[in-house]
């Protein structure tokens, strides 16, 4: 059973990527998504069937191999649909030095009106630096945007949104 | 009886027994014989044999041949059968040779450049044109007329069995590789372009159309590229020069206006007493203390201090703001020139090379930051100017860290390359580039030519260790996966195979060296008439070039070494430690072989990891027919590029640099490593940067990051296209293709249509490392 713990399900890694957030960082997609934006790049993502599981120790273990990275992404899928791993995972990431991007299809409103009664939520939020939220909307898709894929998606400062109980949008 | 005989091309002409006659007398004349009548009584017995065995069939000229032989041997003319054998041996070449050079031609002449993978071999001359056409026939005729008649039979042999491959084969006899032009040294009291005399430039905007016309001027007496190793030192001198005149230009028109009187040459004579009192002079720094000096002097004829004052404020604030403005110009012009000039019969745009980024001057760091805006700018329609290639000089202490004088220009170069792939990175500090460094003197800064070239230690005068005058003059490169494969897992088989190719190599490097050195400076109006080549301005214009050229080089070159590794113990240096030592091992061995031969004849040969844009393709080529197809070294379509890890192998982009530094430092003729990256690296600065850092941490000598660059023709956007433009939407299909500009061993390319095969499919291969 422990051993469960200590592992996610994930659709793909990307060991190191320069589209997902400032810096190098390995990316990891999650497997299942409930939100199914129209147009989305990664459909494949989206069935809770798929994706094989990972070793948290095993990623922790490549990320200390890659001196070049600053830091972790999870995609997906959606990591809040595995939150309590992810969390783990997340906390591991910053125990070794390096940053956590998180992106989800719910908005950080949402996340934290759910983060009472949903297990790992609060964790998963606490654990990350930088949040881009909000399901990805057809109609407001723009290839010029940075490291989004529509306008409504927001990058936000967790820790500050946190502290300050106010959402912090971090300008890209 | 025999009326008429048919010929090679199918005709029949009428039959003359004196023909045979004529042959047979002259096969025999070449031994001592003076007798025409026996001859005529010879090819009487070809002519009644022939009868008797054909009947009525008209023979072939070859039937007729086998005749004489056969006749000659059975009349017991042995030494005249021989002469006969070896001269039609001899037709047999040359009339073969005629063929197949008539086939290239005509190859040329009627195939556009996409159907003939031969018009496409470098992708930087458009040979669809009449002047690119004409350079090929010239190319390919030469190559065949050289390999027949100038080459030791063993080296064409070689060459020709792709055993190795001489680069620039059709330049064998006329020339040298490249050169590092020190422009400084060549502006100073103006040159000569062989139709009349530029006098020493005086602004910045002569600076750079000067630096220009060197570098097309240069490129017409060589075959390789052109480099400046001192960009921002050279043009530095240019920028005062304009601040200067301008300065004073602004001074008399405000002191004109305010006191309605012209003061031109008082001022001259000011600035003239106070630069000998004081070693002052109107300038970027120091500006105060001049504006100081030269108010004490003009006070002599302006008693309105408050007017003084006034002017020469407005004077300092105008030169400001006008030398900024004028030096992007001259930069814009630069860099719009390079791309538009041609050389070789108009045919091609000059390969230029230009280094900078250590220049920690006003002036110096003027320059460089206008150059590198200009180039960001691009070209007239914002297209990425393919020329000239950038270098940027990596100096901790100069432009590596926060604090650095020259920091900012560092962070400025990576931006400008993200979105433009120049400049490419240097790094002085790496150790083997380390050693020749001297503060304060550029000549030992290391600077490279575009796709790789690095020319600066010198075992033929170990005093002149530097940069400036210097460059290739050949180099060979050996198909290593060839001997691999040969070698049939057996190292020792492996490294004595190794050791004579090398033999071959050298002695062939040498041979051409002796050619060239033969050459008088007369051959070379420019590189050595002008001076540009180190010592040469001590010759005359009679005189033989070979004690300068020694100061060059004569680099041995290797393509594949992962195909070779992979031929000798199944894995390359990317995948196995084993294979990584062995690898080390070869190359570094390679490298002592070079050393040797320095010191054996006391000249310059060092060892080139080699771009090898026709080569990749052309030895697997052959291999494949020889080997069939070897999975993981001959069952791609090109060799991998020197000591690259492959293009088709994921590894991360740190692994791929530490893995590749190290023979960096053993191939001293010349090296580069690229991390490929997918995506729009300008959204990612960070992620850009730290890259370029992690090669100069490791050891890397010469780096550079290649991502997509695409442009939308219609609304200018640059930057990464799928199938939509990001910026105006439009679909690829609705009219004018994306342009899509992609790196080939060291250069720009600005479409794909004009790679040659094999590099096309290098292309589609290449994994991104991030």
């Amino acid at each position: 059973m422990a051993k469960m713990n200590k592992q996610i399900k994930v659709a793909g890694i990307i060991n190191e990527s320069i589209v997902d957030g400032p810096g190098i960082r390995m990316v990891i997609f999650a497997q299942g998504c409930k939100h199914k934006c129209k147009g989305c790049h990664n459909q494949h993502t989206h069935t809770f069937e798929g994706g094989e599981l990972v070793d948290i120790d095993k990623i922790i273990s490549d990320l200390k191999k890659n001196t070049l990275l600053d830091g972790v992404t999870l995609s997906g899928g959606d990591p809040f649909e595995q939150a309590e791993k992810f969390a783990t995972l997340a906390q591991e990431v910053k125990k070794i030095g390096l940053n956590v991007i998180t992106y989800t299809g719910y908005t950080y409103e949402q996340l934290m009106g759910y983060s009472s009664e949903r297990k790992g939520y609060k964790e998963l939020l606490e654990n990350t630096d930088m949040l881009v939220d909000g399901p990805f909307i057809m109609e407001e898709k723009s290839l010029l945007l940075k490291f989004r894929g529509s306008k409504n998606q927001r990058i936000i400062d967790v820790p500050n949104s946190i502290k300050n109980k106010t959402v912090a949008l971090i300008a890209i | 009886m025999i009326t008429k005989i048919k010929k090679r091309d199918g005709r029949e002409v009428p039959f003359n027994i004196e023909k045979i006659a004529s042959a047979v007398f002259k096969a025999a004349s070449v031994s001592g014989g003076k007798d025409y009548n026996t001859a005529m009584e010879l090819a009487e017995k070809v002519v009644d044999y022939i009868e008797s065995t054909h009947g009525k069939k008209i023979p072939d000229v070859e039937e007729i041949q086998d005749t004489v032989e056969k006749v000659l041997i059975e009349a017991g003319h042995a030494r005249t059968a021989k002469e006969f054998i070896l001269y039609r041996a001899d037709r047999t070449r040359t009339r073969e040779m005629n063929t197949r050079l008539m086939k290239v031609f005509e190859e040329l002449t009627f195939k556009d450049a996409k159907d003939n993978d031969l018009k496409r071999e470098n992708a930087n001359i458009d040979t669809d044109t009449a002047m690119g056409t004409m350079l090929k026939y010239g190319s390919e005729g030469a190559k065949q007329f050289y390999e027949m008649y100038v080459l030791k039979p063993e080296h064409a042999k070689a060459h020709n069995d792709a055993d190795i491959h001489i680069h620039d084969l059709d330049f064998l006899t006329l020339t040298t590789t490249c050169c590092q032009i020190d422009i400084m040294k060549l502006f100073k009291g103006g040159f000569s372009t062989g139709h009349g005399h530029l006098r020493e430039p005086n602004d910045i905007n002569s600076y750079s159309a000067l630096a220009c016309i060197a570098i097309q001027s240069n490129q017409n007496d060589q075959h390789g590229g052109q480099s400046i190793p001192n960009f921002d030192y050279g043009m530095s001198m240019g920028v005062a020069k304009t601040f200067e005149k301008g300065y004073k230009q602004n001074l008399r028109k405000a002191l004109e206006l305010l006191l309605d009187k012209d003061l031109g040459e008082e001022i001259i004579a000011t600035c003239e007493a106070v630069n000998n009192e004081q070693n002052l002079k109107p300038a970027l720094n120091r500006m105060e203390q001049y504006i100081k000096a030269e108010k004490k002097h003009l006070q002599k004829y302006i008693s309105d201090e408050v007017i003084l004052d006034k002017a020469q404020a407005f004077a300092v604030k105008k030169t400001n703001a006008e030398i900024d403005k004028i030096t992007y110009q001259a930069m814009e012009a630069f860099v719009h020139n390079l791309n538009t000039m041609h050389s070789r019969a108009g045919a091609q745009t000059p390969f230029s090379s230009i280094n900078y980024g250590t220049d920690t001057s006003h002036e110096g760091r003027l320059v460089v930051k206008n150059l590198l805006l200009a180039t960001e700018a691009g070209l007239g329609f914002g297209e990425t100017p393919i020329f000239p290639i950038h270098i940027f000089k990596v100096k901790d202490g100069v432009n590596y860290k926060d604090g650095d004088p020259n920091y900012d220009l560092f962070k400025l170069a990576c931006r400008v390359s993200a979105k433009r792939l120049f400049p490419n990175f240097s790094f002085l500090d790496a150790p083997f580039n380390l050693k020749y460094y001297k503060e304060g003197n550029p000549d030992t800064e290391i600077a490279y030519m575009g796709c790789r070239t690095r020319v600066i230690g010198n075992t033929y005068d170990p005093s002149r260790e530097t940069i400036n005058g210097r460059g290739n003059l050949s180099f060979t490169t050996v198909n290593l996966p060839r001997i691999a494969l040969r070698s049939n897992k057996n190292i020792n088989i492996f490294y004595d195979e190794l050791d004579k190719k090398i033999d071959l190599i050298i002695d062939q490097m040498y041979e051409r060296f002796l050619i060239q050195a033969k050459k008088k400076v007369k051959n070379y109006p420019f590189l050595m008439g002008q001076g540009v080549w180190i010592d040469s301005e001590k010759l005359d214009w009679e005189d033989e070039v070979g004690e300068v050229l020694k100061h060059g080089t004569m680099s041995l070159g290797f393509i594949g070494l992962a195909e070779c590794l992979k031929a000798l113990i199944g894995k390359h240096h990317g995948e196995s430690e084993l294979a990584q030592n062995m690898g080390l091992e070869i190359i570094g061995y390679m490298r002592k072989r070079m050393d040797d031969a320095s010191k054996k004849f006391n000249l310059n040969f060092t060892l080139l990891g080699t771009p090898a844009e026709g080569t990749s393709g052309r030895f697997v080529k052959y291999d494949k027919k020889i080997f069939g197809e070897v999975e993981g070294v001959t069952d791609r379509e090109y060799y991998t590029n020197s000591f690259h890890v492959p293009v088709y192998y994921h590894i991360n982009a740190i692994d791929k640099i530490k893995m590749e530094a190290p023979y960096h430092e053993m191939t001293n003729a010349g090296h580069i490593t690229y991390v490929e990256v997918d995506g729009d690296p300008l959204n990612n600065l960070e992620a850009f940067e730290k890259i370029v850092r992690a090669m100069k941490e490791s050891g890397i000598g010469y780096g550079s990051v290649n991502h997509p660059v695409d442009r939308d023709p219609v609304c200018g956007y640059t930057g990464i296209i799928g199938d939509t433009c990001p910026k105006c939407g439009r679909e690829e299909e609705e009219g004018l293709h994306f342009e899509r500009i992609r790196r080939i061993t060291g250069y720009l390319v600005g479409t794909l249509e004009r790679f040659n095969n094999a590099k096309m499919a290098e292309v589609r291969d290449r994994v991104k490392h991030m």
